[in-house]
C-alpha cells in the first residue's frame, strides 16, 4: 500500500510537472500545445546524445533543457502565432500545434533513430527505506523538484510584477495591453517556461524510461489528463495536484488490479473526474474546493 | 507651451469587419483641456477611443499624440505614456487587489520607483477610499469603486492624454458625483481629458467643449454654455 503510493506520487510529480507546462502555456494564452510531450523528448534526446559523446551530466542537462526552451519558442512563433494573428477565435492550433509535435517527433526518430538509448543515470542505486516501502533517490529527486517547481510558480505568480502582468494577460488579454504590455512577449515567456518544466520533467523521467523519440506521446498524454483531472485550465498549480493524484492511481491500478490496468484505469478515473467536475477536481469553480472569494461583480 | 493639440485626429475611420463604424471623423483637445462625445448607443463613440489605444485592428487616418504620430503603433507602445483608458465596464483585473491593480497601471514607469509611487500617492490621495481597500481583491468593491480604481489605473501610467468611457454608467448618483468631482479635479492637476458620455450633465459639467457624434460621424460641436442657456432641445434633435 505504502509502496505504491510512494512510487505513485514520484511518477505522478512528473505527469504532474507536464501538465503544469500545459497549464502554464494555456494559462496566458488559452492555447493547449499538443507538442508538449515532444518538448519534454527533446530534453531528453539531447542530454542523452551529449552526455553519451562525454559531456558532463550537468551540462548535458542544461543543453537539453535550453534545447527544449528554444523548441517551445517555435512552437509558439510557427505553430500559434500566425493562426492567432489571422482569426484571434481560430481553433487552428488544434492542428497546427499537433502537427508541429508530428514534425519534432520524426525529426528526433530521424536524427537518433527509433530505438531507445541509454540516458545517463541521475542519483541511481541508492535507495532510502521509508516504513516498509522502497523510495529511489532519483523518485525522491522528482517529488522534491515537482513541489519546488510548483511553489516557485505560485510564488512569482502572485508575488512578482511579471506574474501579476501574467494573470492580467491571462484575464484580459486586450486590456493587458492597453496598460501596456506586449503580449506577444508574455506568450512567448509563457510558453519558454512551459518547456523548461517540460524539459525538467524529461530529465526526472530519463534514467527510467531511457532516451526514445516516441517518449512524448504517452507523457504527453498522461500530462494532459494530469491538467483536466487536477483543474489547471484555470490555476496551473492544480494540475500538480491532477499530476499526483493520477499519478497514484495508475501505480495503485498496477499493484492492486494488474500490471496492465495503469493503461486504461487513469482514463476511468479521469472520465469520473470530468462527469463529476467538469473544469477539474481543484478547480476554482468545483464548489469543493472553492477558495473563499467574493462573486465577480459588473454591475 | 506650444500651440500643438494634445490629442489630434483627422479623416479617421475605423471598424471592425467589412465596413467602418467610423467615417471621417476629425477632432482635437488642447493640453489642460476636457472634451466631451456625446451621442446615442451604436454612434461609434467607443470606437473612437479604441481606435486611439490602436485597440480597432483597421484604422485609417490621422492620429496625433502630441508630436508623436499614433496611427500605425501597436497598442502596448501607445500605453507607455501617451494614451491610457478607463474603458467601458472597467475591465479591472478582477483576480487582484487594487494596489495591483494600480501598479499594473504603471507598467511602463516599473523602473522607476520613485515615480511609481509619486503617481501611487496622488491616486490615493484622488480617492482615498482606495488607500484603505489597497489589499483588497478588486472584486469585492462596489461599481463606483471599481471606477475609481480604473481611473486610477488610467492615472498610474502619467498619459499625456485621458480616455475615459462613459464613466458614469450604471453608478449611483453618489458614485457619479464622486466620479465628477474626481474629473474637475484631474483638470485642475492639468490633464488632458477625452470623455465618452451618455449622460449630457455629466459632460457640460466637467467639460470645455463637446462633440455630437451619430451614425459613426461628429455632426455638430458646442459649448456647454449653448446648451446650459439653450436647454437640451439643441441636442434632443441629435439623441432622439
Amino acid at each position: 500500500m505504502l509502496q505504491f503510493v510512494l512510487s505513485g506520487v514520484a511518477i505522478g510529480s512528473i505527469y504532474g510537472l507536464i501538465g503544469m507546462a500545459l497549464a502554464i502555456s494555456f494559462y496566458v494564452t488559452c492555447i493547449i500545445n499538443f507538442a508538449q510531450g515532444q518538448l519534454m523528448m527533446v530534453t531528453v534526446m539531447v542530454t542523452a546524445e551529449l552526455a553519451s559523446s562525454g559531456y558532463p551530466v550537468w551540462l548535458a542537462a542544461l543543453a537539453g533543457v535550453a534545447c527544449s526552451c528554444v523548441v517551445g519558442i517555435l512552437s509558439y512563433v510557427i505553430a500559434v502565432r500566425p493562426i492567432l494573428l489571422s482569426n484571434r477565435f481560430s481553433f487552428g492550433w488544434l492542428v497546427s500545434t499537433l502537427g508541429f509535435a508530428v514534425i519534432v517527433e520524426n525529426a528526433a526518430a530521424y536524427i537518433w533513430g527509433p530505438t531507445s538509448q541509454a540516458f545517463p543515470p541521475i542519483l541511481n542505486g541508492i535507495s532510502l527505506p521509508i516504513g516498509g516501502a522502497v523510495l529511489t533517490a532519483q523518485q525522491l529527486l522528482a517529488i522534491v523538484t515537482a513541489a519546488v517547481l510548483a511553489a516557485g510558480f505560485e510564488i512569482v505568480r502572485r508575488h512578482t510584477l511579471f506574474g501579476k502582468l501574467g494573470m492580467a494577460t491571462a484575464a484580459d488579454p486586450e486590456m493587458a495591453s492597453a496598460i501596456g504590455a506586449n503580449t506577444t512577449v508574455v506568450a512567448i515567456v509563457a510558453f519558454a517556461v512551459s518547456a523548461i518544466y517540460a524539459g525538467i520533467a524529461g530529465l526526472l523521467i530519463g534514467p527510467s524510461t531511457f532516451a526514445n523519440p516516441y517518449l512524448g506521446d504517452t507523457f504527453g498524454t498522461y500530462g494532459f489528463i494530469a491538467m483536466m483531472i487536477g483543474g489547471g485550465t484555470e490555476r496551473p498549480i492544480a494540475a500538480m495536484f491532477g499530476g499526483l493524484l493520477l499519478g497514484v492511481c495508475a501505480e495503485g491500478a498496477n499493484a492492486l488490479i494488474n500490471s496492465q490496468a495503469s493503461d486504461w484505469f487513469p482514463f476511468i478515473v479521469l472520465v469520473l473526474i470530468l462527469i463529476v467536475s467538469p473544469k477539474g477536481l481543484f478547480s476554482t469553480s468545483n464548489p469543493l474546493f472553492r477558495p473563499r472569494r467574493a462573486a465577480v461583480t459588473r454591475g | 507651451m506650444s500651440e500643438q493639440p494634445t490629442l489630434e485626429i483627422n479623416a479617421l475611420c475605423a471598424g471592425y469587419g467589412r465596413f467602418d463604424v467610423v467615417r471621417d471623423v476629425a477632432l482635437s483637445v488642447g493640453k489642460g483641456e476636457a472634451v466631451a462625445l456625446l451621442g446615442p448607443n451604436g454612434a461609434g463613440k467607443t470606437t473612437v477611443l479604441r481606435a486611439i489605444m490602436g485597440l480597432v485592428k483597421q484604422r485609417r487616418g490621422l492620429i496625433r499624440i502630441g508630436a508623436t504620430d499614433v496611427s500605425a503603433l501597436p497598442t502596448h507602445r501607445i500605453a507607455r505614456g501617451l494614451a491610457a483608458i478607463a474603458p467601458e465596464g472597467r475591465r479591472l483585473f478582477l483576480d487582484q487587489s487594487v494596489e495591483d491593480n494600480l501598479l499594473l497601471g504603471a507598467l511602463h514607469l516599473r523602473h522607476d520607483k520613485a515615480r511609481t509611487q509619486t503617481l501611487l500617492a496622488s491616486v490615493y490621495d484622488l480617492f482615498p477610499v482606495l488607500k484603505a481597500y489597497r489589499q483588497r481583491l478588486s472584486s469585492f468593491l462596489s461599481g463606483g469603486e471599481q471606477q475609481m480604481v480604473a481611473i486610477g489605473r488610467m492615472l498610474m501610467s502619467d498619459p499625456e492624454i485621458m480616455l475615459l468611457d462613459e464613466p458614469s454608467v450604471a453608478l449611483s448618483p453618489v458614485a457619479v458625483d464622486i466620479v465628477v468631482k474626481a474629473m474637475l479635479e484631474l483638470r485642475k492637476r492639468g490633464a488632458s481629458l477625452l470623455l465618452v458620455e451618455q449622460r449630457t450633465d455629466v459632460a457640460t459639467r466637467v467639460c470645455d467643449r463637446l462633440y455630437v457624434m451619430t451614425h459613426g460621424e461628429i455632426v455638430d460641436q458646442m459649448k456647454p454654455e449653448t446648451i446650459r442657456s439653450g436647454g437640451m432641445s439643441i441636442l434632443n434633435k441629435y439623441l432622439g
